[in-house]
């Protein structure tokens, strides 16, 4: 899964380099110029991968070590901090 | 009226401050970390309103009333992509140290990893001169921003001169950190971001229909849209001004949030690593809601303002003119000023928790001065950097934008020393330090184009670009390569340091 991670990354900053439109003055819904609306998709993919790595490659290890000294603590009846 | 407002809004923040510090235990943890206690939302609040200052506000209308909507493209869709990684692959992988090691800043951390008392040294006015020019961004801006925004008398005095403005939003952010710590920092960070978020939503929609002169939010769009495709400024809708190496180069300037020394100690007060997954993802869509407005409200300045419009008033004009109604500028124009300050506390109290966390106790030791004492010497370093910063923010009239891609580039330079610090164990203090300084040497010699024209002009021909990518390019480069040059020839740190930030997790992996 990292890699599928990693992949879309760069295939999101690859499309980020729209030369396709760089002077294009066509417009969506009327108002927003093609390359301003291309970029505004762009920082929703961005979320969407990101969302995907979260649920995906989110590194546990990182809270687990804090928490076992505290299980430990709770076993022996005190509170920890 | 709109005075009126935006006085109320201070004084709810120094109110928010008497209000955290009841809530203060003086000691330093709290104070500096709010006791590492701070959740998901709070979390994402306070690290997008610390990202987000006048720079994305007052600068980017600015800039793409200057230059057109590649400025979007250059920041705001890149930001979304790197800011998350770093916060990803960086701020998670801090924090897990950060709370392992009871370290307060950065440069604890930097100190212990290479058990080095010289490396904070080094970067501590290194780091402290990025920030202020960071602080500087925020204090010209919310001038500009006010001066423009409340207008002169019959006289053709300013009702607030930029000087007043540049001192009342100095006071009131420094009267608030001071008192209430990062605990009043967070809230006042969770509450300025929904404030600008919220005031920048209704902004856009008032001034939308005002440059379009109907009652149709869609039909006004349109028209706005139009009035720049038939002007001057037709290449406003397009990338036409901006270049397509610096374009591409610019993704290296969002990485500088991995060295934002404000942004780590707000990555130290979250209660979980897993706090951070909230940031992570609503981050990139965070700035989509805070960037296209203001680009497209500086699109449809190009249309209307007249050429020489200075960059940093846009965004106040556009207000101004186009609300009709007193409160509601009163409201929109402390939404921007929300903005501003969100960062400029995070950054004054970094500042104090450096100076004294990093030059006090290492060299006075521990006993010396007590917890009281020290925190009131962080306040009075920090008076001391915000007086500099005002007094260069009275004689200088650049362009927001442009000092703040040049801060960020420094910041971006110095991330090598981050990542090195957390993923390659063979890293030593002298490849980090030598690499500080040769961002030092190359970032103090590019401000000098960065605030004289003529001399960009000369050297460059144009615009500071080195063979058409953003020198940060250069920076970076060479920061990477006298890190591991130096690192390589120099000899390996002691094993027991190794084991000491590599073993455990190495073992808890397996």
């Amino acid at each position: 899964m990292k890699w599928l991670i990693l992949i879309l990354i760069l295939a999101l900053s690859i499309l980020h380099h729209d030369v396709w439109w760089w002077t294009s003055e066509e417009r969506i819904m009327g108002f927003i110029p093609i390359g301003l609306a291309w970029h505004a998709f762009i920082s929703i993919a961005a979320s969407a991968v990101w969302a995907l790595a979260v649920f995906t490659c989110w590194p546990d290890e990182l809270d687990k070590r804090f928490e076992e000294p505290a299980s430990t603590t709770a076993e022996s009846g005190s509170e920890g901090e | 009226m709109v005075l009126g407002i935006i006085i109320g809004y201070f004084c709810f923040l120094l109110g928010l401050g008497i209000f955290g510090s009841r809530l203060l235990k003086l000691t330093s943890g709290d104070y500096f970390l709010a006791s590492r206690g701070i959740g998901p939302f709070m979390l994402l609040m306070s690290i997008f309103g610390t990202t987000m200052t006048a720079f994305a506000l007052v600068g980017s209308t600015g800039a793409t009333y200057k230059l057109g909507i590649g400025i979007y493209g250059k920041m705001a869709s890149w930001s979304g992509i790197v800011h998350s990684a770093v916060f990803f692959l960086i701020g998670a992988k801090v924090w897990a140290i950060g709370k392992e090691h009871g370290y307060m800043t950065q440069l604890s951390y930097l100190r212990d990893r290479y058990q080095s008392n010289s490396l904070p040294l080094v970067l501590f006015p290194i780091l402290v001169g990025f920030v202020t020019v960071y602080i500087l961004m925020g204090v010209m801006g919310g001038g500009a921003f006010l001066e423009a925004l409340l207008g002169k008398d019959v006289e053709g005095t300013p009702n607030m001169p930029k000087w007043l403005g540049m001192l009342t939003i100095c006071g009131v952010v420094m009267f608030y950190v001071f008192w209430g710590g990062m605990r009043a920092t967070a809230w006042a960070n969770t509450i300025q971001t929904l404030v600008f978020m919220g005031t920048g939503v209704v902004a856009f929609y008032v001034i939308t229909k005002g440059a379009g002169g109907v009652d149709s939010f869609f039909e006004a769009a349109s028209k706005a849209t139009d009035a720049v495709a038939n002007s001057d400024a037709s290449n406003r809708m397009t990338r036409a001004r901006i270049g397509k190496g610096e374009f591409a180069t610019y993704f290296l300037i969002p990485l500088s949030v991995g060295m934002f020394p404000h942004l780590f100690q707000h990555w130290l007060t979250a209660k979980k690593a897993s706090n951070f997954k909230l940031t992570v993802i609503a981050h990139p869509v965070c700035i989509l809601i805070t960037w296209l407005p203001c680009c497209l409200i500086g699109m449809w300045a190009a249309g209307i303002l007249p050429a020489e419009t200075p960059s940093n008033a846009v965004l106040a004009i556009m207000v101004k003119r186009f609300s009709s109604s007193e409160v509601l500028r009163g409201i929109l124009g402390a939404g921007v000023l929300a903005a501003i300050m969100s960062s400029m506390d995070s950054q004054f109290l970094c500042i104090s928790s450096m100076f004294t966390n990093d030059i006090v106790v290492p060299h006075c030791g521990k006993d010396k001065y007590s917890e009281k004492q020290r925190v009131w010497m962080g306040r009075i370093f920090v008076v001391i950097v915000v007086a500099a910063c005002y007094i260069i923010g009275l004689i200088s009239n650049k362009s927001v934008f442009k000092i703040g891609v040049w801060c960020f580039s420094g910041f971006s330079s110095l991330v090598p020393i981050v990542v090195a610090a957390l993923y390659w164990k063979r890293s030593n203090r002298q490849g980090v330090i030598a690499s500080a300084v040769s961002v030092a040497v190359l970032w103090l010699g590019g401000l000098a184009f960065v605030f004289s024209d003529t001399l960009t002009e000369q050297v460059f021909g144009g615009k500071f670009l080195i063979a058409g990518l953003h020198p940060v390019t250069a920076l970076i480069s060479v920061s990477t390569v006298v890190l591991i040059a130096v690192t390589l020839m120099t000899s390996p740190p002691d094993e027991g340091l190794v084991e000491k930030f590599f073993g455990a997790q190495d073992s808890e992996s397996e």
